[in-house]
């Protein structure tokens, strides 16, 4: 017995200590995904019980010869590539602002999180009030500025912009909280240096900091891509994903087919393939800033 | 002496036995009485239902009563709106038995109950001295509850559009002559949805309340993925259901054919688009909970609910048209569409077909609950006569009334905060007992036939699609879900929801 203690050193002691983490990672994590992923090649049925059989590819013709699938799925990309990007540019201009020593800069700093902070569906509740046109102050006070009301959440060209104009709202924070870290990172001496050598303004920025600041930009836009590309929670309160479907994400579709129709197997079928947009967007975007990086040390 | 002093003992004697026997025999009826009541001892229930308040809050106010009666337990456990069919359903499909009782939407029943996941409730219900089956109106004991001619589901909630008019409004001396004089006939409650389009016109964007703000001409559930599909049912049943012939608002029950791109929804939809611009800005985009405050904040002259506008019109602290609502059956038509000839029919007289949109929420047992006896206990002590009235006038049940002593006893009603309660009853109790009523869908799949035309109807609110190319495409999706779930068996679930006899 006291051999067996002994001889749990080592590797086998880590592999031992290890094994909980992995069964529970295997139970929770890799047997739902690998149970949805058999279930968007097969159909599920409730009829008698649930019975769920083999199906091969038909969720996966189904969906590519569905309209309100390319529908969901170029308004998600839309939704990522402009939130994200103005989330950026807009994170990183009151970074630079704030790093200025500006008068108050602790309390902007405080003010600009708080967004963050709230529940998402919070955020949709509140900008739903904020675009009512009858009681919300938007429409209240474009009117009184010579401007016309705006139908916010009802008029199909401009709904999913107002959807990106919350996520901007609460998400920028997110950005400001990222390259602000990455910002406190650049040694002080380097820019020091840099003055001393005669830069300043703009050219300090183009050759110092912003090459500086790409590790911490391209983790903040890849980690806000990722999480925009799941939008639903925002959508679902602000406007369903209507008027018809001009703002319906590609989550909310599958969650619409999934869990309000109960059609799991095509449900599944969706999550997947958003899964598989996710990962090419990330593996593109990776490729892309890695390639970059190679060409500014080259 | 001796003979007195004898008799006198022989008195005492008779009366100590009499006495004794009393005691006894009351004192054995007593704990019988005492273990009669108590026959749940260590018994627990779980009900499942939606998030407090709406729905559970009746549970919630009965259990520890009931406990107290019968001694057994009621645990309860809610989840939202989205995830209660998920739950429900992969319960009973696992046999996981996590709850005995469900408390959920009259759509789900034929899913339940087809798959033979409910307990039939026909002999409970038939030994049951309290819950007065015969005093719940018919169309929700003979066809909200049972499925196939047996009953697997207490009523609790009694569900129907009906629709809503501001009295102030329509009954204005000075708008009536200026009504007649634009639309050449009288200004009143109206009959048809053409009626409702023309007064919505009239009372659309001007100030007809004197509060200083514009008002508009009607608020409807419009919003998709929420119960705008209901609102167009509504609209489109007296265009497609002829009093008399087998339902003609969802599917032929002959062939299982899609009937809801035939021209009476079309023109349903046809109104319903035209609607948008005399309505509450912004209404594409409100579901019932938003089109009910902006009704009570006095912001639309007409609507469409449940029985919930009535409710937080004349209850609610913040209503600013208290006392000021009429209610009425749905608007009907002059024109039907017969899906049979298929050709329209012309009524003389407005054909009216008031919709149970939704149906209401019901009360059913797992069939495989180890306690079926004390979960049949708890839900006819919930859904009886007295019960039940205080749930249908206590606000936040969500409960509207469903049985005859509901719209007799008016006290209640009163105490609620109805300024005209007698108006508001016999609006639902003429729609719930009208002759060409008609129920909502119920067969497997329900939700999946519902997110199909849910999308399509919001493509054509939205100006994307027209009115027939919409109905078509959501036909289509219809026929492919059909196909899906086994046509031959839809079929016969179908027929069976309709109380029709098996092909």
């Amino acid at each position: 017995m006291r051999n067996i203690w002994r001889s749990f050193t080592g590797k086998k002691a880590g592999r031992a200590f290890l094994l909980p983490a992995v069964i529970i990672l295997l139970v929770l994590t890799i047997f739902p995904f690998l149970f949805s992923l058999f279930l968007s090649f097969g159909k599920v049925s409730f009829l008698g019980g649930l019975k769920i059989h083999f199906a091969g590819l038909k969720n996966w013709l189904r969906l590519f010869g569905d309209e309100r699938f390319y529908n969901a799925l170029s308004n998600t990309v839309l939704i990522a590539v402009i939130a994200v990007a103005i989330e950026y540019v807009l994170g990183l201009g009151l970074v630079l602002l704030l790093n200025r020593g500006v008068k108050g800069s602790t309390f902007f700093r405080v003010l600009f999180f708080l967004p963050m902070m709230l529940a998402p569906i919070a955020v949709g509740y509140m900008w739903r009030m904020m675009f009512n046109p009858t009681r919300g102050p938007i429409d209240h006070v474009l009117p009184l500025l010579g401007l016309p009301a705006v139908a916010w959440l009802t008029e199909p060209k401009i709904v999913l912009y107002s959807v990106i104009l919350t996520d901007i709202w609460q998400w920028t924070p997110f950005m400001i909280l990222i390259l602000f870290a990455g910002l406190q990172s650049i040694p002080p001496a380097l820019l020091e240096a840099a003055k001393v050598d005669g830069a300043s303004g703009w050219r300090l920025f183009r050759e110092i900091i912003f090459p500086l600041l790409i590790p911490a930009s391209v983790a903040a836009i890849l980690l806000r891509t990722i999480e925009v590309l799941k939008i639903v929670d925002k959508i679902y309160i602000l406007t369903g994903g209507g008027p018809g479907i001009y703002s319906e994400s590609m989550t909310l579709f599958g969650y619409s087919l999934g869990l309000r129709a109960f059609d799991l197997a095509y449900g599944a079928t969706i999550a997947f393939s958003l899964f598989a947009t996710v990962l090419a967007i990330s593996i593109i975007f990776l490729l892309i800033t890695r390639r970059s990086q190679e060409i500014s040390l080259e | 002496m001796f003979k007195k002093l004898k008799k006198s003992r022989l008195i005492k004697e008779v009366a100590i036995v009499v006495l004794c026997t009393a005691v006894i025999v009351l004192g054995s009826l007593g704990s019988s009485q005492a273990l009669a009541q108590k026959r749940f001892e260590g018994v627990e229930i779980t009900v499942f239902t939606q998030t407090p308040p709406f729905i559970a809050k009746p549970v919630q106010m009965f259990r520890a009563d009931w406990e107290k009666k019968t001694g057994g337990k009621v645990r309860l456990i809610t989840a939202p709106w989205a995830e209660l069919y998920p739950k429900m359903f992969s319960s009973f499909a696992l046999g996981a038995k996590n709850y005995d009782i469900i408390i959920f939407p009259a759509a789900y029943l034929a899913d339940f109950a087809s798959n033979k996941f409910l307990a039939p409730l026909d002999t409970f219900i038939a030994a049951d001295t309290r819950i007065d089956w015969l005093d719940i109106l018919p169309v929700y004991r003979e066809k909200i509850s049972t499925y196939a001619g047996t009953i697997y589901a207490i009523t609790m909630d009694g569900d129907s559009h009906m629709f809503y008019y501001r009295r102030d409004a329509l009954e204005n001396p000075e708008y009536q002559a200026k009504f007649k004089a634009k639309y050449g006939y009288d200004l009143a409650p109206p009959e048809t949805w053409a009626q409702v389009r023309d007064i919505a016109e009239f009372f659309n964007g001007w100030d007809w309340d004197g509060d200083g703000r514009k008002e508009y001409g009607v608020v409807e559930a419009m919003r998709k993925g929420d119960q705008g599909y209901w609102t167009f049912f509504s609209r489109s049943a007296a265009y497609t259901s002829i009093p008399g012939q087998a339902q003609g608002l969802f599917f032929d029950p002959e062939t299982m054919k899609p009937l809801i791109n035939d021209p009476g929804h079309v023109q349903a939809l046809e109104d319903w688009i035209k609607m948008i611009e005399v309505g509450v800005p912004g209404m594409i985009n409100m579901d019932s909970g938003e089109i009910r405050g902006v009704y009570a904040a006095g912001e639309a002259a007409m609507a469409i609910d449940w029985g919930d506008i009535g409710v937080i019109a004349d209850t609610d602290p913040g209503s600013t048209v208290k006392g000021k609502v009429g209610y009425s059956i749905l608007p009907g038509t002059t024109k039907t569409w017969d899906y049979v000839k298929k050709t329209w029919v012309d009524f003389s007289e407005v054909n009216h077909a008031p919709y149970l949109a939704f149906g209401g929420w019901l009360g059913a047992i797992d069939a495989k609950s180890n306690n079926v006896e004390a979960a049949y206990d708890f839900l006819s002590y919930l859904g009886s006569p007295e019960n039940s009235y205080i749930c249908v006038t206590t606000p936040e049940t969500g409960f509207n009334p469903y049985r005859k002593t509901h719209f007799e006893k008016l006290a209640g009603w009163y105490g609620y905060g109805f300024v005209h309660p007698e108006d508001y009853l016999s609006a639902i109790q003429a729609t719930i007992a009208h002759p060409n009523v008609q129920p909502d869908i119920r067969i497997p799949g329900a939700f999946r036939y519902f997110e199909a035309i849910d999308a399509q109807l919001s493509m054509a609110l939205a100006g994307a699609k027209t009115a027939k190319q919409a109905l078509d495409d959501a036909a289509k999706e219809w026929e492919a879900i059909t196909e899906d779930l086994g046509k031959e068996k839809q079929l016969k679930n179908y027929r069976a929801s309709l109380g029709l006899p098996t092909k």
